[in-house]
């Protein structure tokens, strides 16, 4: 990217991994996207920042079908990943959720060993010998950059690390089964700042195999680790564009107003 | 602009705005007295605005402190940040343009005892009267957040070069003529150098409010009238 460049003209033609148009979601009969279009740039991150409630999560949700498990919430547009429409009902879910994983708010490791937390995943999608696990255990626990601090105890139990570790191992049970894109919903937000520095260097390391999508609350957050930065409002998407220009001259008085701290 | 809902961020950018406005009138008032000073062969009022420029200077330091302060405590993004950055920007040509003034007034108390030919005054006073609207200017667009003000002081900063250029020539002709006027000559235009790079600075704050209204640099080229750097007098 040309920084000497005026904003807003550098962005170059971007692979798009993801790109959502016309997105349409319901609660019930509360409308709850209004029509949402953008792309996810492929191995890029995109942030997305609003207010509690602009949509951002559900949004989040929508990209892996996370809403299926709940009756009533439906969706309506086209979400197009790899040239289908994931919206589609025929949709096969397990292999959506295995190309698009997602990391949560809270720290999410199953109540079992740190080594079966990411080996478990693994099996569900692959059938490996134990020697191939083990090595894709290691590896994911190395991206996840956990590794050094977990290797002497992967038969502990996943819930005895702190928070920060927690969170680190959920990202390695998502980079074990190799997915394309990886969603993270606010994963810093229970974490302490050294914590959340790690999961932001690692959110910037994981960029060079991974379309990422992150949703957080923390604007310097999204200002730190993103490229591109979608800001939205009461179920609309008010700008969209790369993160350096959103954060020193946003085009709308809105987007100027929440990430300054003026909105009413 | 809507307020923001921390209400003490909102006053300690109000702080910084006033202390500019501080520092800008502080500035103003020293370029007028140095050249006064020069102008009426008065060394006592050359000796109140070279003292003025220490408050000058301190004032640079503290909006220093404050615009660092703020980044600290708020990390302002977007319009917030551009003006902080603009604050410290202003201030620091602020504080050059107030040195170059108080080297006015020193001259002022190099030449003091020499005669002073009015002609030669007079092209200097008109050149100190449009730096001093320029900044006037330049200050009151910051103030009000006018960009299309600020492109206008940008523009005609070329007048004051052409100023300069002219002036040049003149004192060159008057050094020529009689070289018992190399002395003062030679003060009155390193007193013109220093109007010119005033003129510089001035542009440079201008440049700033457009940045900080629109978040764009101003991307025409601006008008160089400054060509001494290759003026030569012939010696018929």
């Amino acid at each position: 990217m040309n920084i000497m460049a005026p904003l807003g003209t550098t962005t170059p033609k971007l692979p798009t991994k993801i790109a959502i148009k016309d997105l349409q979601f319901y609660y019930g009969d509360n409308m709850a996207l209004k029509g949402i279009t953008l792309p996810l740039y492929d191995r890029h991150v995109t942030a997305f920042i609003g207010p509690s409630g602009c949509g951002k999560s559900t949004l989040l949700r929508v990209m892996n079908r996370m809403y299926d498990l709940y009756p009533g919430q439906r969706a309506v547009g086209d979400v197009m990943f790899e040239g289908e429409n994931i919206l589609n009902p025929k949709q096969d879910l397990n292999l959506l959720r295995s190309r698009i994983g997602m990391v949560f708010q809270k720290p999410t490791p199953f109540p079992m060993t740190i080594y079966e937390n990411i080996a478990f995943g693994v099996r569900l999608y692959e059938k490996l010998p134990k020697a191939d696990i083990d090595q894709r255990v290691e590896q994911s626990l190395r991206k996840a950059a956990l590794w050094t601090e977990v290797k002497d105890k992967l038969s502990a139990s996943g819930l005895s690390l702190s928070g920060g570790q927690q969170q680190r191992l959920c990202i390695a049970r998502t980079v074990a089964i190799k997915p394309d894109v990886i969603l993270f919903d606010e994963p810093c937000s229970a974490l302490d700042p050294i914590s959340t520095a790690k999961i932001e260097e690692l959110i910037d390391e994981l960029r060079s195999d991974y379309t990422i999508a992150i949703v957080t609350h923390n604007m310097q957050q999204a200002a730190r680790v993103s490229q591109f930065t979608a800001f939205m409002y009461l179920g609309e998407l008010i700008e969209f564009g790369e993160t350096d220009g959103i954060f020193t001259a946003p085009k709308d008085k809105r987007t100027q107003d929440y990430i300054t701290g003026r909105f009413g | 602009m809507a307020q923001h809902t921390v209400k003490s961020f909102e006053d300690e950018l109000t702080l910084l705005d006033n202390r500019i406005a501080q520092m800008g009138g502080l500035v103003e008032r020293l370029l007028g007295q140095s050249f006064d000073a020069l102008n009426r062969r008065d060394p006592k009022l050359a000796e109140t605005a070279i003292a003025s420029d220490k408050a000058i200077d301190q004032l640079q330091r503290d909006i220093d402190d404050h615009a660092i302060l703020v980044i600290a405590k708020r990390q302002p993004v977007a319009d917030d940040l551009r003006h902080i950055m603009a604050g410290l920007k202003i201030a620091a040509d602020l504080e050059r343009i107030g040195d170059f003034s108080k080297n006015i007034a020193k001259r002022a108390l190099a030449v003091a005892g020499e005669s002073h030919p009015k002609p030669l005054l007079l092209g200097l006073g008109h050149m100190v009267e449009l730096a001093l609207r320029q900044l006037k200017d330049a200050l009151d667009a910051f103030a009000e957040r006018d960009a299309d003000k600020a492109l206008a002081v940008w523009r005609d900063d070329e007048q004051l070069d052409a100023m300069y250029n002219s002036l040049f020539r003149e004192l060159l002709t008057y050094m020529m003529e009689d070289p018992r006027n190399i002395g003062l000559s030679t003060h009155l235009l390193f007193g013109a150098k220093n109007l010119e790079r005033i003129g510089d600075h001035t542009t440079s704050i201008a440049e700033t409010v457009h940045y900080l209204v629109h978040g764009t640099a101003i991307t025409d080229d601006r008008p160089k009238g400054d060509n001494t750097s290759s003026t030569l007098i012939q010696r018929g």
